[in-house]
């Protein structure tokens, strides 16, 4: 574990000092951050504008659920798409046979392999997105629900990386991703909407298939104090499951793993 | 110890002829073909040995050297180094080996050589003291110098191999798989390499085992060496004696001092080369000292050399060989079925 913690603590240092050598970014990483935050809130004003509730939501709840799409959108840009996009670009060169050869898991050490510290602005901004939402709503969320509602954040995280890992371990066999990184994308951008916006089939799918409900609405829901204790536990289980699942595809793709020919 | 039994890595890989026809027929109807690149290989290699890995281009050399290093999964076969299966992927024995490619690196592009060491020393759990000795032993083998604190894109073929060596050792490996470590580097910067490998290995025990496209490299380096042609190990022992079983005789070169017939040189040996004055022979070992004897009185030559004949050529011979015989074999097997 220890090795693990300092392991962490030098992939960050090394994109931080990495991240410093290009300091305009920061500028341009703070604007678009601005820039991206505003397309987020727009539909949502032009939604409200006209109506007070939408599937039962009322504005400054929905923007509590935007503020965790945020959130969790930050964390997978500012961590686990650079990860795992050079893991994409290591299985192609073979590269990879330099992560295999090292004593520490190989899953552990490709997911934290790069990240964009400027994405912690985007944090930033989901943060004071959700102040926002309360300020609005006349009052706090109550300590044992900000508690709850922080717990499905992490567990919402972690269902987006498990289907990250997902599509990377697909990578093992197929090389070429990007299509399928598009469209989970694509997919996770549903996530913004509170799930009960969604009708019928649709619901379905992203309440179990790609549970984007477990990432932003529930979440979001236990903050608001309007979430049970049952689906709570089912959404972080439903969360570990996914992490579980993908922690077996991976295993079974590193088997498969061929290396690039020297 | 490294020990390889019946060790067998199959690849099943997709083939299809060329043109948009092909490429269309060959989304509703694959062709797959098993490449046999490692086969029925096996072998020993006792701690503090330096074993030298030849063999022509997709011989199988370096998908041996995956294997044993746990990067790939053996078809059929056992592999274990130290007692540990490879591709279990211990973290006992991946503590203990190092595998350095010369056509891959594990250095991180943007940042100095110095930042790749900081992350191997918190992978590889290093202690503090332990990881500054090896690393300044590292510096004054190698050479590094300030090397470790430029980016690394900006450092030359040759300094970044020397860099990644010292990444590669920083954990002090007991065993060490080297493919092609001094793959396009000069004469200069391979002589360095070889010489840096030689003393590692005498200073920590270490075992070698490489794999080089310069013969010069593995002979070296190298007192036994294991040959590798289509998968399959065809020799198994002493440099030497290699070059004995499958050429005995002897390459005598010498310059002429004054002007002798062909027929006369050819009385002494089989001729190989004539440039000018500078002459190479091919002389049966028990006749050498005659012929010397012959060149150095009658004839008096100057620059009298005797040597064995090149690694290259004897290999070259050998692979030929084997593919001769395998051609025949296969024509005699289709002659039988007809």
């Amino acid at each position: 574990m220890r090795r693990y913690l300092r392991l962490l603590g030098v992939q960050l240092r090394m994109s931080v000092a990495s991240a410093m050598a290009y300091r305009a970014d920061f500028l341009v990483e703070g604007a678009m951050s601005a820039a991206w935050m505003a397309v987020a809130l727009l539909p949502l004003f032009v939604l409200y504008g006209e109506r007070d509730t939408v599937a039962g939501w009322d504005a400054p709840s929905a923007l509590v659920v935007l503020a965790y799409f945020m959130g969790v959108r930050a964390v997978v840009e500012g961590v686990v798409n650079p990860s795992l996009v050079e893991l994409v670009d290591r299985i192609r060169t073979g590269a990879f046979d330099y992560v295999l050869l090292k004593p520490v898991d190989a899953q552990l050490l490709v997911s934290g392999s790069r990240y964009e510290p400027w994405k912690v602005l985007d944090l930033l901004g989901a943060a004071g997105v959700a102040v926002y939402a309360f300020v609005l709503r006349g009052h706090g969320p109550e300590p044992g629900h900000l508690l709850v509602g922080l717990a499905l954040f992490a567990t919402g995280v972690l269902a987006m990386y498990a289907l990250w890992i997902l599509c990377a371990a697909a990578s093992f066999w197929v090389v070429r991703l990007d299509n399928l990184t598009y469209l989970l994308s694509a997919i996770f951008d549903t996530a913004r909407w509170p799930v009960q916006v969604f009708r019928g089939a649709w619901r379905i799918v992203f309440t179990f298939v790609i549970p984007v409900a477990v990432m932003t609405t529930y979440p979001a829901m236990a903050l608001l104090g309007a979430l049970d204790a049952g689906t709570a536990l089912a959404s972080a289980g439903g969360a570990l499951a996914l992490l579980g699942l993908s922690r077996l595809v991976w295993r079974a793709a590193i088997r498969s793993y061929t290396s690039a020919s020297s | 110890m490294i020990r390889a039994d019946e060790l067998t890595k199959h690849f099943k890989v997709h083939r299809r002829k060329p043109g948009f026809a092909a490429a269309l027929a060959s989304v509703f109807r694959r062709r797959y073909e098993v490449v046999r690149a490692v086969e029925n290989v096996s072998f020993r290699i006792e701690r503090g040995e330096r074993v030298g890995f030849l063999g022509p281009n997709g011989a199988g050399k370096t998908t041996t050297l995956k294997l044993l290093a746990g990067l790939l999964h053996p078809t059929s076969g056992a592999v274990t180094v130290d007692g540990y299966v490879p591709s279990k992927r211990p973290p006992e024995l991946l503590g203990s080996i190092t595998l350095v490619m010369g056509q891959k690196s594990q250095l991180i592009w943007d940042l100095p050589p110095s930042e790749t060491y900081a992350m191997n020393r918190a992978i590889f759990d290093v202690p503090k003291a332990e990881f500054d000795a090896t690393l300044a032993e590292l510096t004054e083998l190698l050479e590094l110098g300030k090397l470790v604190d430029k980016p690394t894109r900006q450092l030359s073929l040759g300094e970044r191999m020397k860099c990644e060596l010292a990444a590669a050792l920083l954990h002090r490996p007991k065993t060490l798989f080297l493919d092609e470590p001094t793959i396009g580097l000069d004469v200069a910067m391979q002589l360095a390499i070889r010489d840096f490998v030689r003393r590692y290995n005498q200073r920590h025990e270490a075992t070698v085992l490489l794999t080089s496209h310069y013969m010069d490299d593995v002979v070296a380096l190298c007192p036994r060496i294991l040959v590798i042609d289509e998968g399959k190990l065809v020799h198994d022992g002493d440099l030497r004696q290699l070059v004995k079983t499958m050429d005995p005789d002897k390459r005598v070169s010498f310059t002429l001092t004054s002007e002798v017939g062909a027929d006369e040189l050819e009385r002494l040996g089989a001729v190989i080369l004539r440039e000018g004055t500078r002459v190479t022979l091919r002389v049966v070992e028990r006749e050498i000292p005659a012929v010397v004897g012959r060149l150095l009185g009658p004839l008096h030559v100057a620059d009298l050399a005797i040597e064995d004949p090149p690694l290259e050529e004897i290999l070259r011979a050998m692979f030929g060989k084997a593919r001769e015989e395998r051609a025949a074999s296969e024509a005699a097997e289709a002659g039988g079925a007809t």
